[in-house]
């Protein structure tokens, strides 16, 4: 299965008021060809993904949010599916694309290419609907029925290695990408975030 | 050692008066009081998390949706949050109030405590982590509203390192 493929049906599938949070690499680059938005969050660093979603998810209880990871960046992390679960939100789709290994890092094996099951992981960790997903027809199906639904939904697909030629360069730096996302949010949710009045100043 | 109880109410008041809406922490001995004050007090959205550095990623996100959030980080901890304040708040240019009782410093008897009066003020400067050391309780609300303030204004984070009476 390819992660590109994939990401094809989510973007699809996806309303275009949710927010994205991708880890940075591949992921990214692909998600911002087939997604380009202020409402998305990409190149967030390894083990970083879910901590960040559960912020925005826990904030913004009325908006669906959406964490494209990837198995090593998760694994990093592991904890975070506790945490994650324990707020017990009902506005998150969690998507590990599982390539087994370190892509962006020259493609040595990760965890997952042994023994780990992140969708046990996730179970154990409490996140009741956790799913693994092997074929292009499965993840279509599980992916499009969870963005109908409210709920916290984890979804593992197992995808190749390797990305699609000539996809756009990402051409925002953190910096830039968090002024675009929270005057994203000023306008769609009427709140100040950048250079708030202080009463006491 | 325990963030004292007058230090406790003074800590609540400032992070209410300096408009926090969203705390995250590990819950450790230092914070139990104040933990269970800012679990049970509606004004804050409340993310326990199972280490510091998935508080620094909550706090990221909390301050993108349009929260104002704090993380209260033991100086252990600290070392622990180290990657998303680096990953996180300084290549993005995110704001963080950090609060810290100050274990590890001059006066904190206990041995395991020693590495933190080496690591933790050296770490907030390398980190580009501008802080204030507040070892009175009738100076904590001030320095947090300050602290608050200036986070917000420079868009990286800042420090409030508890110490002297106000924890023992």
């Amino acid at each position: 299965m390819k992660r590109f493929e994939c990401l094809k049906i989510l973007a699809s599938a996806l309303d275009p008021s949710a927010l994205v949070v991708a880890n940075v690499g591949p992921i990214s680059r692909e998600w911002n060809a087939l997604r380009p938005s202020d409402a998305n969050l990409l190149q967030v660093n390894l083990g970083l993904c879910a901590a960040v979603g559960m912020g925005l998810a826990v904030s913004l209880p009325h908006r669906r949010v959406m964490i494209l990871d990837g198995d090593g960046n998760l694994l990093l992390n592991l904890a975070s599916l506790a945490d994650l679960a324990n707020q017990e939100l009902k506005n998150v789709v969690h998507i590990v694309l599982d390539n087994e290994a370190y892509e962006g890092g020259g493609g040595l094996r990760s965890a997952t290419a042994g023994k780990a099951k992140l969708e046990v992981i996730a179970r154990g960790a409490g996140i009741g609907n956790a799913y693994l997903v092997a074929t292009l027809d499965e993840f279509a199906s599980v992916a499009q029925e969870t963005l109908k639904k409210q709920g916290h939904y984890f979804i593992v697909a197992k995808v190749d290695q390797g990305s699609v030629p000539k996809l756009p360069t990402l051409t925002l730096d953190g910096k830039e990408a968090k002024y675009r996302f929270a005057r994203y949010i000023e306008r769609t949710e009427g709140k100040q975030i950048l250079r708030p009045r202080y009463t006491h100043i | 050692m325990k963030v004292q109880p007058r230090a406790v109410k003074e800590v609540l008041q400032g992070l209410k008066k300096a408009g926090v809406d969203f705390v995250s922490l590990l819950p450790d001995s230092d914070f139990s009081t104040l933990q269970e004050k800012v679990g049970s007090d509606k004004d804050f959205t409340y993310v326990p998390v199972s280490n510091e550095a998935i508080g620094v990623g909550a706090c990221a996100g909390a301050w993108l949706s349009g929260k104002k959030p704090a993380l209260l980080v033991p100086t252990s901890g600290l070392l622990v949050a180290t990657w998303p304040l680096t990953s996180l708040c300084m290549a993005w240019g995110l704001p963080l109030l950090l609060l810290i009782p100050y274990r590890g410093d001059i006066g904190d008897a206990f041995w395991l405590m020693g590495p933190y009066k080496d690591t933790t003020e050296p770490l907030l400067r390398v980190l580009h982590i501008p802080f204030v050391t507040v070892a009175k309780t009738e100076e904590i609300s001030k320095a947090i509203i300050d602290a608050q303030g200036s986070t917000i204004s420079w868009q990286r984070p800042v420090a409030v390192l508890l110490t002297g009476e106000t924890i023992k």
